[in-house]
């Protein structure tokens, strides 16, 4: 696949859930007339992206999607329900093509007849539709109509050029073409010449050449850095225009000037407004002239400077309405509207003098900033692939490892040579080394850190989607989704979310009927919010739907057996709750197409478990139920023990160390052939590791002290028995790999400093 | 080469002025603390020629560029007649 297909590929899946976005808060918010404009530039920019990579499908498809939201967009259109669900089936047909064309280069064949269907689908709601005259000329030009809609430099261009349209043009009304041309920074490297391009516009009537901002010295000038910015108006046609500026479509704005503009321009829109100034702060002047207005002086001085300072404000002269206002006060002071009428008379001989008066030929200050502004902002973020960063996060982690030798290596040389001038050099140069790498690897990690919004994103169109389907009423509410995760646990959190949305939305949101009968309102509200606490990321779903009923869960539990009745009695309600997570259980009396299969909580809480989280659920009968998810920030790195154990080592994930301690053979009962102790009031069973791992040890001195590694996890609490702890380590754990990756027991390996592999245990799947 | 300096100091442009001798025009500028060219015999001016001599706000004469004549040299100040 080409650089360029590739980027078609990225920007088309990002415009597809921007327009998506946008197309659900359209119909759930209100049509705001910017929000429209969004769907329609999402819109508008997948078209020309599939016409660039060449996918004449899509672009009918789209084409006709965008003549429904120009519909939408011009007030002929209400957004309903039927307008979002086709936009977006459309929107849903273009992720599939995109797929398609990521992985086979090109559209499945029914691709044709299937865009030119939805494009029907998509007409089909258009209002009163006449013909099939979807002129492609709206593609082309971005403002029509009325005058108002054209961007500031448009008027610049016409006001500055005035004379020499004037003489260009017959005389009568006719539409023009406005063209703002920014070629890119490199352009020169690339063999562009943007002057020729603007030398075949057909019909010049006027042109601009501006910096886009102003040049600096000349001696710092990078004569192959294109900073200019072309304007042109031109009476040629269009389409004409358009294919000269075919190949950098992006850089350029090509603007339709309605009829009238034009003629109206022989009296500039500046030129009118600023005659009016003029006339506001002549008028001031002869009021100020009447003499002998003693009574209300002080008001007529007042409003007198007023109106002048506001017509100047709105003249674009703020300063000189600082002056007028500073001369009135003077004025007032003295009891004299001499000060004032002279500013005033100052103000109106400035005015004259002031640049944006000076007509045709004030072509070399830059056209207002304003241009710039209308432009889209400058984009500051650099796109890198994934697979660049995984590398570099691979390769950071290595460094990791490598330091972790230096350690082992520079203990070496603080053993034999300890206390030398050589041992201290190596260790300061440890020192340097081991902050360095640590600061290197959370930078590192910190490029993986992805704010959680790109997952809520996609939670929108599931909830609206589902609701339609239940036929509930639900708002989505999120929080905190600039909180930034690790990529990776994001990419896995995706499904667990999934399972408890569509949970709360079937189980956890009643019926409307039930609701109203509750005594609340109809529209139920589900809560997505993420918040760091610590260094672990906590995401809360929450619902205001039915709660879970301990009791039902009880009773259902024992009819799916789950647990021996005994044991079911003795738990207490929140335990009860708690079993929502246990396999195969569901509340649900029929099983219905969201839900229900009695498959989700349990895949909820083992994909949780699966990235170091955990699950826990909170809820009131009748109020609702939030399900919590603890999760760390980042998987990338793991802080283990390296224990010793019949003469081979071993990792232990250090969070599920809870302490070590020494034991004596006193403190140590036997219960049949197995080992105990008393730790905190609770008896903990004493498991040896070499026993464990099968490994041939000898038999524990039945005199010596035993050293212990507590370990809490899965809720169960034991004691590893090994025979000494060699060191303490933030290692990158590596997934077991080939022929070991089915091996159960083990939660990675990592090299030591010493070159030996380690091998990390999964204490959840070794302690019996 | 297009781009040279003239009797008088300042910077000659001949025929078509391509990316090339924007640089070289850079240089000639640079070199000069009162700048000028001399645009009257070039036939064709590249965008980053005109770019620079935009940056130096130097130019004498009618240009040879009968589009930049047209269009652009109206816009630019004018220092003269050509010496």
């Amino acid at each position: 696949m080409s650089a360029l297909q590739e980027q078609f590929v990225t920007e088309a899946r990002e415009l597809v859930r921007q327009a998506t976005e946008d197309l659900i808060a359209l119909e759930r918010d209100g049509a705001s007339p910017e929000r429209i404009d969004r769907v329609f530039r999402a819109f508008h920019t997948l078209k020309g992206s599939a016409g660039v990579v060449e996918l004449p499908a899509m672009g009918i498809m789209l084409h006709a999607a965008e003549d429904l939201l120009a519909a939408v967009r011009e007030g002929a259109l209400a957004v309903d329900a039927e307008i979002v669900d086709t936009a977006l089936g459309c929107l849903d047909q273009v992720s599939r093509w995109v797929n398609d064309f990521e992985t086979a280069h090109a559209l499945p064949v029914r691709a044709g007849e299937d865009g030119r269907a939805m494009a029907e689908r998509l007409r089909a709601l258009l209002p009163g539709r006449k013909g099939q005259q979807a002129g492609p000329a709206a593609q082309d030009s971005e403002a029509q109509g009325s005058g108002s809609l054209l961007p500031e430099w448009v008027a610049r261009l016409v006001a500055a050029q005035r004379d020499a349209m004037v003489s260009g043009a017959p005389g009568r009304l006719f539409a023009a073409t406005a063209i703002c041309y920014e070629p890119l920074a490199g352009c020169f490297y690339t063999g562009d010449d943007p002057l020729q391009l603007m030398r075949q516009i057909p019909g010049l009537l006027a042109f601009h050449i501006e910096p886009r901002e102003p040049f600096g010295p000349l001696a710092e000038l990078d004569p192959y850095d294109c900073k200019l910015r072309l304007l042109a108006i031109s009476a040629g046609d269009p389409h004409t225009i358009a294919a000269i500026f075919r190949l950098v479509p992006d850089q350029v704005r090509i603007i339709t000037i309605p009829p009238g503009f034009l003629a109206a321009a022989a009296e500039s829109p500046a030129h009118r407004e600023q005659s009016l100034v003029r006339k506001v702060i002549e008028a001031q002047c002869e009021l100020l002239r009447v003499p002998d207005r003693r009574e209300d002086f002080a008001g007529c001085l007042g409003a007198a400077a007023r109106a002048a300072a506001n017509a100047l404000r709105r003249g674009r002269l703020p300063h000189l309405a600082d002056t007028i206002e500073r001369a009135a006060a003077l004025a007032l002071a003295q009891r004299d509207a001499g000060p004032l009428l002279s500013a005033l008379e100052q103000a109106l001989a400035d005015f004259a003098d002031s640049p944006s008066t000076s007509g045709p030929d004030g072509g070399d200050r830059p056209i207002a900033a304003a241009t710039g502004s209308s432009e889209r902002p400058a984009d500051r973020v650099l796109r890198v692939s994934e697979a660049k960063i995984e590398n570099l996060v691979n390769l950071a982690g290595e460094l990791v490892v490598a330091r972790n030798a230096l350690a082992y290596s520079a203990r070496r040389v603080e053993q034999d040579f300890g206390g030398s001038e050589a041992a201290r050099s190596v260790q300061r140069d440890r020192d340097a080394i081991d902050r360095l790498v640590s600061e290197l690897h959370g930078t590192v990690l910190q490029l993986r850190m992805v704010p959680v919004a790109q997952l809520f994103g996609s939670f929108p169109r599931l909830i609206r989607d589902v609701a339609r389907q239940l036929d509930k009423n639900v708002a989505l509410v999120t929080r905190g989704e600039t909180t930034e995760v690790d990529k990776t646990i994001m990419d896995r959190l995706f499904e667990p979310m999934v399972h408890l949305v569509r949970n709360a939305l079937d189980h956890g949101v009643e019926d409307r009927e039930q609701r109203r009968a509750a005594g609340k309102s109809e529209a139920a509200t589900i809560s997505i919010a993420a918040s760091r606490v610590g260094d672990r990321l906590v995401v809360e779903v929450t619902d205001d739907g039915r709660g879970i009923d301990p009791a039902v869960v009880r009773r259902k539990a024992s009819e799916q057996r789950l647990l021996p009745e005994e044991e079911l009695s003795a738990l207490t309600d929140e335990a009860v709750v708690d079993l929502v997570f246990a396999a195969g259980f569901s509340t649900a009396s029929a099983v219905s197409d969201i839900s229900g299969r009695g498959i989700g909580m349990d895949v909820v809480r083992s994909a949780i478990d699966q990235i170091g989280g955990r699950v826990s659920l909170q809820s009131q009968v009748g109020i609702g139920t939030t399900v919590r998810l603890d999760l760390p920030m980042t998987i990338a790195m793991s802080r283990i023990m390296v224990v010793e154990a019949a003469g081979q080592l071993f990792g232990i994930a250090m969070d599920a160390v809870s302490e070590t301690v020494r034991v004596t053979p006193g403190e140590v009962s036997s219960i049949k052939s197995n080992d105990g102790f008393v730790l905190h009031d609770r008896v903990v069973p004493i498991i040896s590791l070499a026993e464990l791992m099968k490994l041939p040890g000898r038999r524990p001195d039945a005199t010596a002290a035993r050293l212990l590694v507590v370990m809490e996890t899965a809720g169960r609490i034991a004691a590893l028995e090994i025979d000494a702890i060699r060191d303490r380590l933030d290692v990158v754990l590596k997934p077991m790999q080939g022929l070991l990756a089915g091996a159960r027991g083990y939660a990675g390996t990592t090299l030591l400093g010493n070159g030996q592999v380690l091998l990390v245990l999964d204490m959840k799947e070794i302690l019996p | 080469m297009t781009v040279r300096r003239g009797d008088t100091g300042s910077v000659i442009l001949e025929g078509a002025c391509t990316v090339e001798d924007a640089e070289p025009l850079l240089q000639l500028l640079q070199a000069n603390p009162t700048p000028a060219v001399d645009w009257t015999t070039c036939s064709q001016l590249h965008t980053a020629v005109i770019q620079v001599i935009l940056a130096s706000g130097a130019q004498i004469g009618p240009c040879g560029d009968a589009w930049v004549r047209q269009w652009l040299a109206p816009e630019l100040p004018q220092k003269g007649k050509p010496g």
